[in-house]
């Protein structure tokens, strides 16, 4: 059997509830912000039936004229990512630039863009179901120099 | 008492296993699960948005250098951790790495919640110092590894139903949520369960009640708290059958609840294994 010495036992647990109570605290006041601590929102959202569903997605224009959709391997960037810098990216269309810098360094080889845009897709819902309604709209654009 | 419950030994034998998983999940993590935090390299720093963490620390923001230097680095270390050898030094370094390189995949607008459990298990795992693989001696450093990480793993699900009740409500009890979750990401397993009036309604009050009852795990001894760890990954695999959804961090580090310093002897009790460890040849006896 090997043993502690009480020191190294309240070490243990001073270590134990300090991180206990970092989680406890986050939980109820703290935001992603304080990751890894909580809150640990998985699915933590109410959703209702009948209220639309927001998909947000990345398109650019090529040099060459062609509207292409950004997937997340193309920028390096999850959807989710953009979707959480929303607000910033408004502000500041300026970001999209370093979205599409991103896009030159992961396909050298394909035509540059000129332009990038945040669209977002509204699916109206009826009972959780699509009724096949939908609305696009560009919310941020960017001509790309 | 207290004493007791925080320290009640575990054989060395399991923290040795328990290292080869976690630290052999490193390099399993960074390319296969989360692949896209290394694909944060080829992002201009300008959408970087460093966590509090971050801030406080004072970090370099994630050029191109350092988050390659930083996953060949860590990468690195796991591998080498999970061979057993300096278990402080190398298990430090990992624990430390894993948590920057977490950092940089976090810090672009988007948080995941599903390592928790397994951070806390890196940082535990080096205050064992040596375990080898077998080694039955009952240790008080590895008890109460194995119960901070379980503590974790408990936050995990009870602080998971507290943040349910802080962001969606007490309607989320009744809502939509499994409902559009399915809708988004069913599969053949879960698409007729929207099709079923309350059942998605009744899974949704069955999770909180689990979750809040997760803390039961934490007094649960010998075979009732395995049989708890394996309706938990019961849960996790009906999950991902039905929305492809997968908590893989998590998991390794809820599989360190398991008895796994008895794996062998339960196979040779079942003559799937020879008393030597070799595999029993097809056709032996098997009485």
């Amino acid at each position: 059997m090997a043993t502690l010495t009480p020191t190294g036992k309240r070490i243990r647990i001073g270590a134990t509830l300090l991180g206990l109570l970092l989680l406890i605290v986050t939980t109820l006041f703290g935001t992603d912000d304080d990751f890894p601590a909580a809150p640990f929102r998985m699915y933590s959202t109410t959703d209702e039936l009948d209220a639309p569903v927001r998909s947000l997605r990345l398109e650019g224009v090529t040099v060459e004229g062609e509207r292409i959709v950004l997937k997340d391997s193309d920028t390096g960037l999850r959807r989710a990512e953009i979707e959480g810098q929303q607000a910033r990216i408004k502000a500041d269309p300026a970001l999209l630039d370093a979205v599409a810098e991103a896009y030159h360094e992961r396909n050298p080889s394909k035509p540059r863009l000129r332009e990038v845009d945040v669209v977002v897709r509204l699916i109206e819902l009826r009972d959780g179901r699509p009724t096949g309604e939908q609305q696009d709209t560009t919310t941020v654009r960017r001509e790309i120099s | 008492m207290i004493d007791r419950w925080f320290f009640s030994p575990v054989a060395l034998g399991r923290i040795a296993i328990v290292r080869t998983i976690a630290y052999l999940f490193v390099p399993i993590d960074v390319f296969l699960i989360t692949p896209w935090a290394l694909a944060h390299r080829n992002v201009p720093v300008e959408l970087y948005q460093p966590l509090r963490i971050a801030r406080l620390l004072a970090l370099p923001s994630p050029t191109h250098t350092i988050v390659v230097g930083l996953c060949v680095a860590l990468v690195g270390c796991a591998l080498a951790a999970a061979t057993g050898r300096a278990p402080r030094v190398l298990g430090t370094l990992v624990a430390v790495l894993y948590l920057a390189w977490m950092i940089v995949a976090m810090s672009y607008g988007k948080v995941d919640h599903d390592r928790v459990g397994y951070l806390v298990l890196l940082a535990v795992l080096p205050t064992v110092g040596p375990a080898r693989w077998g080694d039955r001696t009952p240790s008080e450093r590895a008890g109460w590894a194995i119960k901070a990480t379980a503590i974790a793993v408990v936050c995990t699900y009870f602080l998971a139903a507290w943040a349910k009740f802080r962001f969606g409500g007490i309607d989320w009890l009744t809502g939509a949520t499994y409902t559009k979750a399915v809708l988004r990401r069913g599969t053949i397993f879960s698409d007729w369960t929207v099709h079923v009036p309350y059942l998605l309604v009744l899974a949704q009050i069955g999770t909180i009640v689990f979750e809040l009852a997760s803390p039961v795990l934490l007094f649960l001894r010998g075979r009732w708290q395995t049989w708890a760890v394996l309706f938990l990954f019961g849960f996790h695999a009906m999950v991902y059958a039905g929305l492809t959804i997968a908590f893989w961090p998590h998991l390794v580090a809820l599989a360190a609840l398991l008895p796994l310093e008895r794996t062998g002897a339960w196979l040779r009790e079942r003559r799937w294994l020879s008393r030597r460890g070799d595999p029993v040849p097809p056709g032996a006896a098997r009485t």
